[in-house]
């Protein structure tokens, strides 16, 4: 099909951080995943890769100018093409990809879940919350719903016929997820009662689908307080009869829409349940523990919005660049084009060069997550979790605020043009804001990382990962008189990283406020040098491959970022290890 | 000299196809041009001395009663018929829906090589030689067969005439095979909504891109196109909108035209479209963006508002000519 | 009913073509290898028909180098149920006339009711395979379709002339060929791309078609003789419309006797 898109899926630049950087073909091996080897799965990637180019992708300016509308009968209109667009999705199956084949999925792993969302997120962010969202509540079903709500559910929710939601936030409970209210009654008949309000919830009602399922977080009477006292439960849009259709409407309401900065294509929804039958997934009180589940999940895919978006605008902006001619460039004797121009170029590199560092980073994650799942020896899975775990909130902050800085370069060389609505490069910027704050803030990322993350087994998981970071060095080191900078600047990074985590260590325990104080900065040094070093492993394999082209490219990124951004790292150190004095040495009243 | 033979497309309203005179034409730099029809009727008069002042000397008539029902295969059957009678040098046929089928079919007949879309042919220390452009006109390529070409000539290419002659008519009767032809039942013939130039061969063309918006808008574009006595060209983005109909669409996957002036009005120039104008004589372009690659290849460009510029061309053309 | 389609692996059209001018052949190496939208158009086409009518058998059948079997790869993940591979070197560069025996001999062996092809490819231009292979196998051709409807017995559709579109018809077995007028093709699915791997594909050479060197070699051939990349346009005068570019343009036009 030969529409036109701004979006030009890097398949190529996925294929070979899966073969050569993140060991895609060890996950392949892995018991279950013998029908997705490396082939094949570039070969689904290139046709999802054309299918959201082509389907998904012009759907993003009509959603951003459009914006999803509430409609006076309390019912949800999506932008125009959404709805196609998403019946098209369905059929294509690309939804399914990542679920198990039990329920009518295709069995691969999360690591090219992960791709098809990166895609899908290039080619229309708030679109893709839908499948996003929906996948958060399959997921929560899979590990805690019993025998019969899997069977009711998710055959439908696999195929992407049914959308699911999560109702996490009220009014007066956001990041404090403990202080929710909504009420949970149990009826008697094993239904619960469900009453309350929810706010924030992502496409909450829409018209993508016939059915949504809600996975509402609520409180049984005589609960615990706080986060020990919250259950969680499904809540039909429509109440499904037993042969599995659709039968009556439950209560829950739409109120309202929000009017958003960015992702105006996605309805965020008010949802009001007034007394609307709920079924409870695993215990009583122990719904917290089915949000953690997901959490990891969430906030990676969080983490990859940041990357989605940012690859959307620099694309735009290195074709604007090209395109632009504005005064001549040094040594030119007609009007150059904009991209001659070294500030512009610094641009570009900061975003190709940061982009590459984020995708390797996010298929880390990702590889470890499948690895915490499938790989046969218990010792091999516990280690892949710790890690899955360290690297979540530094994929989803790092990923996230790259995002912000990287799509606000991406309009930066647009110039005035970019700062008009029409160029449609602030979109970008505006729509991918929100990752930075929703799924845990990027200051809650931060906390985590500190205050649970370092922690584990004493420090020595941390400290494991690290050494594993050091290791590259070796290999750098027999690479040439090329990787020779790169070497060195990565060694001082991460003696800077492992001197900020030290300090944390010794310091943490007895002043948490001291090492809470410096835990965004230190969150950035992880990014920054997690970053360095795969793409230094990216210049390697680049080599190994003995393309030239692939060489020169991997190099060069690998080399400017270690050279010319990761020297931020060590600039951060200080700001670690100030502790908290001067951020509360004024009053509230004088700041 | 040796016969060089010429198929001569008659449609089913009796019309002789304009593609008849620059076939001759070539026919008749190449050696003795023969006209090869092929109908169910005798020829009529005025269309024996139609061919005559086109300069064809035999006209060779394929005679079947299949003729206007089975599709090409008569066509097929007197070029065949005339090939065995007159061991021609070459075998000149239009690059056109109808010309092409026939031209595949004879040279499978004949063991010959098809040379395609040329828009030149020459003879050369006893060869003949056909010069074609391919993609667009980024490559001039000349080529040849070992045997008797067989040679697609693209239309409107040849602006010369043959000496007039005065036409023999030889008449044979061919059997068309009726299981290996389709069948013709009925025409559709297209309304002749105006004097306008059909895009094929047009000396001049004025194109629309989708930057008009809407099928109401793209009028400007006709408009222009009758000040100028153009053909009427689209984009595929325009045609793809609905704005203009498909056999309007200039491009790789359209009609290639070579006009000796090409106006692009709100076409931002793409690659594949720029393949099938891009050896057009002048190209003129009118674009709102600056950037547009269509200005790449425009001798004169102007940036600015189709809506604008447009009805104050028309203006212009009309008070000139008025 | 088995339709068979001829599917050709072209250069992207969006990429930089370039001829090899030493041997005046299409650089395959130059542009990223698809299958031409043409031939996808013609697999939708009998895809629905398949949609419609259980028991029909879609095979789709190229010629090329071996790494053409990922267009039929693709044509499979869209829906075909099978795939024919002519592979030969000897065939690199093959003209109409030896295309049209090699696939006309893979066609017999195949079997067909039904052949669909595109009016002409994106690289080549000539519209000739198609008929040739028509007369080759002694079938009629329905060409330049705009739209086409199949049936048990026939095929009929409207075919795009030079002053309008004719109706025509024929019986089976024919062939077809279809023209942009028909729809785009479906996006492969998840599920289709992966039951494609399983999908048999059947790679002949010319000989195991019986396609005899000597047939082949008393056929005339065509060749190029001479191949000259054409200077790229340069781009002339561009001016803003400060409101009298009309004007100046009606009197460039009228200088150069345009107007």
């Amino acid at each position: 099909m030969a529409v036109m898109s701004q979006y030009q899926p890097p398949v190529k630049d996925i294929a070979f951080l899966l073969e050569h950087v993140v060991g895609y073909p060890d996950i392949a091996a892995l018991p279950g995943f013998e029908h997705a080897d490396l082939d094949t799965v570039v070969g689904i990637l290139e046709e999802c890769g054309d299918f959201m180019a082509k389907v998904v992708a012009p759907t993003n300016r009509a959603g951003d100018e459009e914006g999803a509308r509430w409609q006076p009968d309390g019912s949800v209109v999506t932008p125009t093409g959404f709805k196609e667009a998403y019946q098209q999705y369905v059929d294509a199956g690309w939804g399914s990809v990542p679920l198990p084949e039990e329920f009518g999925g295709g069995g691969f792993p999360r690591t090219i879940g992960l791709i098809i969302q990166e895609m899908m997120m290039s080619a229309n962010m708030a679109f893709s919350l839908c499948p996003l969202l929906t996948q958060g509540a399959i997921e929560a079903l899979l590990h805690y719903g019993n025998d019969e709500l899997k069977q009711r559910y998710l055959p439908k929710m696999v195929t992407g016929e049914w959308a699911g939601t999560m109702n996490l936030t009220e009014p007066q409970a956001g990041s404090d997820v403990g202080a929710l209210t909504t009420k949970a009654v149990p009826r008697g008949d094993g239904t619960y009662a469900i009453s309350g309000q929810k706010i924030y919830i992502t496409f909450g009602d829409h018209d993508l689908s016939e059915q949504i399922v809600h996975l509402v977080l609520a409180r049984t009477p005589g609960a615990p307080e706080g986060t020990r006292g919250i259950s969680c439960f499904i809540v039909p849009k429509f109440l499904v009869n037993q042969d599995g259709s659709l039968g009556d409407r439950n209560p829950v309401h739409t109120v309202s829409i929000e009017h958003k900065m960015g992702i105006h294509g996605s309805p965020t929804c008010v949802l009001s349940y007034e007394e609307a039958t709920g079924y409870l997934i695993g215990e009583e009180n122990k719904g917290m523990r089915i949000m953690f589940v997901m959490m990891n999940s969430a906030r990676l895919s969080v983490g990859t919005q940041g990357l989605a978006v940012a690859e959307l605008a620099y694309q735009q902006s290195l074709e604007y660049a090209k395109e632009r001619r504005q005064g001549r460039a040094i040594g030119a004797t007609e009007d150059s084009p904009i991209i001659d121009f070294p500030d512009v170029r610094r641009m570009l590199m900061t975003q190709k060069a940061s982009i590459a560092a984020l995708r390797a980073l996010m298929l880390l994650n990702a590889s470890y997550v499948d690895h915490s799942l499938h790989e046969p020896d218990e010792d091999a899975r516990k280690r892949a979790d710790e890690i899955v775990g360290l690297l979540t909130p530094i994929c989803k902050s790092f990923g996230t605020d790259l995002g912000n800085e990287l799509t606000s370069l991406a309009l930066q060389i647009h110039g005035g043009m970019g700062y008009i609505e029409e160029t449609g490069v602030a979109q970008h910027v505006r729509d991918v804001r929100i990752a930075a704050i929703y799924e845990g803030t990027n200051g809650i990322q931060a906390a985590d990382l500190v205050g649970r993350k370092l922690g584990v087994r004493g420090g020595a998981s941390v400290r494991e990962f690290l050494a594993t970071m050091r290791e590259v060095d070796g290999q750098l080191a027999d690479a040439g008189e090329q990787f020779a900078s790169m070497r060195a600047e990565l060694k001082t990074q991460l003696d800077a990283l492992e001197q900020a985590t030290m300090w944390i260590f010794q310091n943490g325990m007895s002043d948490p406020n001291a090492a809470l104080a410096g835990s965004s900065p230190y969150l950035r040094m992880w990014g920054l040098c997690t970053g360095a070093w795969l793409l230094a492993r990216a210049a390697l394999a680049g080599q190994a491959t003995g393309d030239p082209e692939v060489a020169e490219t991997q190099l060069v990124l690998a080399r400017f970022f270690a050279e010319q951004i990761l020297p931020q790292c060590s600039g951060l150190l200080p700001a670690v290890t100030a502790g908290a004095r001067d951020l509360f040495a004024l009053d509230a009243s004088q700041l | 000299m040796s016969h060089v033979l010429v198929l001569v497309e008659i449609s089913h309203r009796g019309h002789i196809a304009d593609s008849a005179r620059g076939l001759l034409a070539l026919a008749a730099r190449l050696g003795d041009p023969v006209a090869v029809v092929a109908t169910r009727e005798p020829l009529a008069d005025d269309v024996v001395a139609k061919l005559g002042s086109l300069g064809a000397a035999q006209v060779y008539q394929g005679r079947s009663d299949a003729a206007g029902t089975a599709l090409v295969a008569p066509q097929v059957e007197a070029l065949a018929a005339a090939v065995a009678a007159l061991s021609p040098a070459a075998v000149l046929v239009s690059h056109s829906y109808d010309g092409r089928e026939a031209a595949a079919r004879l040279a499978v007949r004949t063991g010959s090589g098809v040379l395609v879309d040329a828009v030149n042919v020459r003879a050369e220390d006893g060869r003949i030689i056909a010069n074609g452009s391919i993609w667009g006109g980024n490559y001039l390529v000349d080529s040849a067969t070992t045997g008797m070409p067989v040679i697609t000539v693209r239309p409107g290419a040849v602006d010369e005439s043959a000496p007039q002659a005065s036409a023999q008519v030889t008449a044979e009767s061919v059997t068309v095979d009726a299981a290996t032809a389709g069948v013709i039942d009925s025409y559709n013939d297209a309304p002749e909504v105006s004097e306008r130039p059909s895009l094929l061969g047009a000396k001049k063309v004025v194109s629309g891109g989708r930057g008009f918006g809407s099928k109401e808008n793209f009028a400007l574009v006709e408009q222009l196109a009758d000040a100028l006595g153009a053909a009427v060209g689209a984009s595929r983005a325009a045609v793809d909108a609905g704005y203009s109909p498909q056999t309007t669409q200039v491009g790789q996957t359209g009609v290639s035209v070579s006009p000796d002036l090409y106006v692009a009005l709100g076409i931002s120039g793409a690659i594949q479209h720029r393949a099938g104008m891009q050896t057009a004589k002048t190209i003129v372009a009118i674009n709102k963006d600056a950037d547009a690659p269509i200005f790449e290849v425009a001798d004169f460009g102007i940036v600015g508002d189709v809506f604008t510029i447009v009805p104050q061309l028309v203006e212009a053309i009309k008070a000139r000519s008025a | 009913m088995r339709i068979v389609v001829l599917v050709k692996q072209v250069p992207d059209t969006s990429d930089v073509r370039k001829l090899d001018l030493n041997t005046g052949l299409l650089d395959r190496d130059a542009g990223e290898p698809i299958v031409d939208e043409i031939n996808e158009r013609g697999l939708e086409a009998a895809l629905r028909y398949k949609d419609d009518n259980k028991g029909t058998e879609v095979v789709v059948l190229s010629m090329g180098p071996e790494n053409a079997i990922k267009s039929i790869r693709k044509a499979l993940s869209m829906g075909a149920d099978s795939g024919v591979h002519i592979v030969d070197d000897s065939l690199a560069g093959a003209d109409a006339l030896v295309t049209s025996l090699a696939i006309s001999k893979a066609l017999e062996r195949t079997g067909y009711d039904l052949v669909v092809a595109g009016n002409e490819s994106t690289d080549g231009n000539g519209g000739i395979v198609p008929a040739m292979i028509s007369e080759r196998l002694g079938i009629p051709l329905l060409g330049f379709l705009v739209n086409m409807e199949i049936t048990e017995a026939q095929v009929s559709g409207e075919r795009q002339g030079d002053d309008g579109t004719a109706n025509v018809h024929a019986g089976l077995p024919a062939i077809v060929t279809v023209t942009e007028r028909f729809d785009y093709a479906r996006f492969p699915n998840f599920k289709g791309i992966m039951t494609a791997k399983r999908k048999p594909v059947d790679t002949v050479t010319l000989a195991e078609l019986g396609v005899d060197a000597a047939e082949v070699s008393s056929l005339d051939r065509t060749e190029v003789i001479s191949a000259v990349e054409r200077p790229a346009r340069t781009a002339g005068t561009k001016i803003d419309d400060d409101g009298t570019a009309a004007a100046t343009l009606v009197e460039y036009l009228a200088t150069n006797r345009l107007v």
